[in-house]
């Protein structure tokens, strides 16, 4: 009973980087992308302190944070989730997003420098928003109107919170 | 020095690493900024409450406040620090400035302050010639300072700094300075004692800046010969001495492309950056701050120029901020190891399971390497940075790895402009052993401190293997 529990196979699609790979794990052997890799775990106190892989060690961290794994490896940190979470994109640049301008971090409006209704031309700044005693320009990322733009001066923010729309 | 230490934290800030090492620690309540660090009177309950018999303000908040100084001193407890005149004097830009000059120190070209309105700021602008740096006289940190190019960005720029001026220090008096084309930022450390010895303690060079602000330090500066160290060094002194400074203190130097130096702003305190200078002097400037706090003279050693430096140091500045756009970051610590290993020094606040928050400057900690020359210690920075483990917060140490291992870097001939000039930083194509922890950390039974994510125990236990399974 325990075998055919155990032959299980643990199958990920997973995204870090703007990676992307599918990752199945089954005693000693990860498949990623259908490339087969043989590992060991070694831990030390429970806890994952190297991998070997293909007969070398590689010294590794780990940590999770619900859906979201952190791996020290190599000298980098990477941040891997599963990538059904989250469609794999490009890294936005600040600020920006599909809808609308979402805030960097969480902040002050210090200043709304558009009304709604407004044209606006790309890189033309729309908010300051300060945080952590300095501020930030919100930029338009596109020529447009805004559409939406509900915040006044002195309004505090989440991170990620829309700041505007500008279709 | 066996002396007792007393820490003082806001109540958000219980967990914090430094409450833990201190011998007591004494809540300042709760609330802003304003009414737990920056509030005088709860620092001085605080040290009443702990025993205290001397406050040591560290390099933060009210750790160059001459009414913290003289407020400490009224209530009959020693100040760690230089004489409140001194920090009044030095701390105002404008009044810094003018005393230099006075004392023949060169300073950087720039506006004097007798007014600081839109259209004698813009007459100014136009005689020192652009571009510009705008610049609060009580600022610093970077704060408030903006740079300026033509004449019709000016009034904008000065809004948005008597603004933040206005804010961060309660002052907002700007002036202006010319803009030094390719400078390098090299300061001098300082310590006087009470019996007026005035010295210095070598150089620093602080060119390696993201927004004005300092990341990666090193000393010996690989831009100043001995004569140059000398006349820097010389003028640094003057400039302590001119204000009757005493303890540790910063002079920072402008240095053109010509190799000529201005005086920039004293720093009248200790240092982020103190480490490199202990470590090549093998002195504990903290130590001495007490000592000449408690009536002890400087080292004759010190006095009569014997010091030396021994080897290179470098201090590379760990920040919770995204290193791509520099915006500060929060989170919570998930995992924390330190390198270690000869020469390698963390001064670290932070912990496993530590906050961070967006309340604060986002440093986590400074790794510092030493080694006999220059080259030995840029190999052993690139490799304590590698060794560095932090998980669950998102830091520089890409961009910190990326500037000591740039070429010009690496040539020591490079300046403020360093980090703006470096190749983009690509995102380290991802290795199948990371692909393989993360999908061992996915599966595995949630750590005690997260919720369970894996309900089934057989996807738990991952670690145990029934007899005769799976061969």
């Amino acid at each position: 009973m325990a075998a055919g529990r155990c032959a299980r196979l643990t199958s990920l699609r997973l995204e870090s980087n703007g990676e992307e790979r599918e990752v199945t794990l089954a005693n000693g052997t990860a498949s990623i992308d259908g490339k087969k890799v043989s590992f060991t775990e070694i831990r030390r106190d429970d806890m994952l302190v190297a991998l070997e892989v293909e007969g070398s060690i590689v010294p590794v961290r780990s940590a999770r944070r619900g859906d979201r794994a952190f791996v020290w490896c190599a000298g980098h940190v990477f941040e891997v989730r599963r990538a059904a979470d989250r469609p794999a994109r490009a890294r936005p640049a600040a600020g920006e997003s599909h809808a609308g301008l979402l805030a960097p971090m969480p902040g002050r409006i210090r200043k709304a420098l558009v009304r709604r209704g407004e044209a606006v031309a790309r890189g033309q700044v729309v908010l300051v928003l300060e945080a952590m005693k300095m501020e930030h320009a919100i930029r338009a990322p596109r020529d447009g109107v805004v559409t939406k733009l509900e915040l006044r001066e002195g309004d505090l923010v989440e991170a990620g919170a829309v700041l505007a729309e500008i279709t | 020095m066996r002396i007792g230490t007393v820490a003082v934290f806001a109540d958000a800030d219980a967990g914090a690493v430094h409450v833990d090492r201190a011998d007591h620690a004494v809540s300042l309540g709760g609330g802003s900024v304003a009414e737990t660090y920056l509030s005088i009177p709860k620092i001085l309950d605080a040290a009443r409450t702990g025993g205290a018999d001397a406050i040591h303000p560290g390099y933060g908040f009210l750790a160059e406040s001459a009414e913290f100084a003289r407020a400490v001193e009224r209530a009959g407890l020693v100040w760690i620090g230089p004489p409140p005149e001194a920090i009044e004097e030095m701390g105002d830009k404008l009044s810094a400035r003018a005393r230099m000059r006075k004392a023949g120190v060169p300073v950087v070209p720039g506006t004097d302050g007798s007014a600081a309105d839109d259209a004698t700021l813009a007459r100014g602008a136009e005689e020192l010639g652009y571009p510009v740096l705008v610049k609060a006289s009580a600022g610093g940190g970077g704060k408030g300072m903006s740079r300026v190019d033509r004449a019709a960005d000016l009034s904008g720029a000065l809004d948005e700094a008597r603004r933040i001026a206005a804010s961060a220090f309660g002052d907002d008096t700007l002036y202006l300075e010319k803009l030094l084309a390719g400078p390098r930022h090299v300061e001098f450390q300082i310590f006087a004692d009470l019996h007026g010895n005035t010295v210095h303690l070598f150089e620093r060079e602080c060119s390696v800046q993201r927004r004005h602000q300092k990341i990666v330090e090193e000393t010996p500066s690989p831009a100043l010969d001995s004569p140059l160290r000398s006349a820097m060094g010389a003028a640094a002194v003057e400039a302590a001495h001119a204000v009757g400074y005493v303890g540790a203190g910063t002079i920072e130097f402008l240095l053109d492309s010509e190799r000529r130096f201005y005086f920039l702003e004293a720093n009248t305190r200790l240092q982020v950056e103190h480490p490199i200078t202990e470590e090549t002097l093998g002195l504990d400037l903290v130590a001495w701050q007490i000592e000449v706090a408690q009536g002890a003279q400087l080292p004759a050693a010190w006095t009569r120029g014997e010091l030396a430096p021994r080897g290179h140091a470098i201090e590379m500045r760990l920040y919770a901020e995204d290193p791509f756009d520099f915006l500060p970051r929060a989170g919570s610590v998930l995992e924390w190891v330190e390198p270690a290993g000869p020469g390698v020094r963390v001064d670290s606040g932070v912990d496993r399971g530590s906050t961070v928050s967006l309340e604060y400057d986002p440093l986590l900690a400074k790794v510092v390497a030493h080694a006999e020359d220059r080259r030995r210690a840029i190999e052993r920075a690139l490799r304590a940075i590698d060794e560095l483990v932090v998980l669950g917060v998102e830091t520089n140490r890409p961009l910190l790895a990326h500037v000591l291992s740039s070429a010009e870097f690496e040539s020591g001939d490079y300046d403020t402009g360093l980090v703006s000039r470096l190749p983009p930083l690509a995102p380290p194509p991802v290795p199948p052993a990371a692909w393989i922890a993360a999908a061992l950390s996915l599966t595995r039974r949630a750590p005690s401190n997260a919720p369970p994510a894996a309900a089934d125990p057989w996807e738990a236990a991952k670690g145990w293997r029934p007899a005769g399974a799976l061969d």
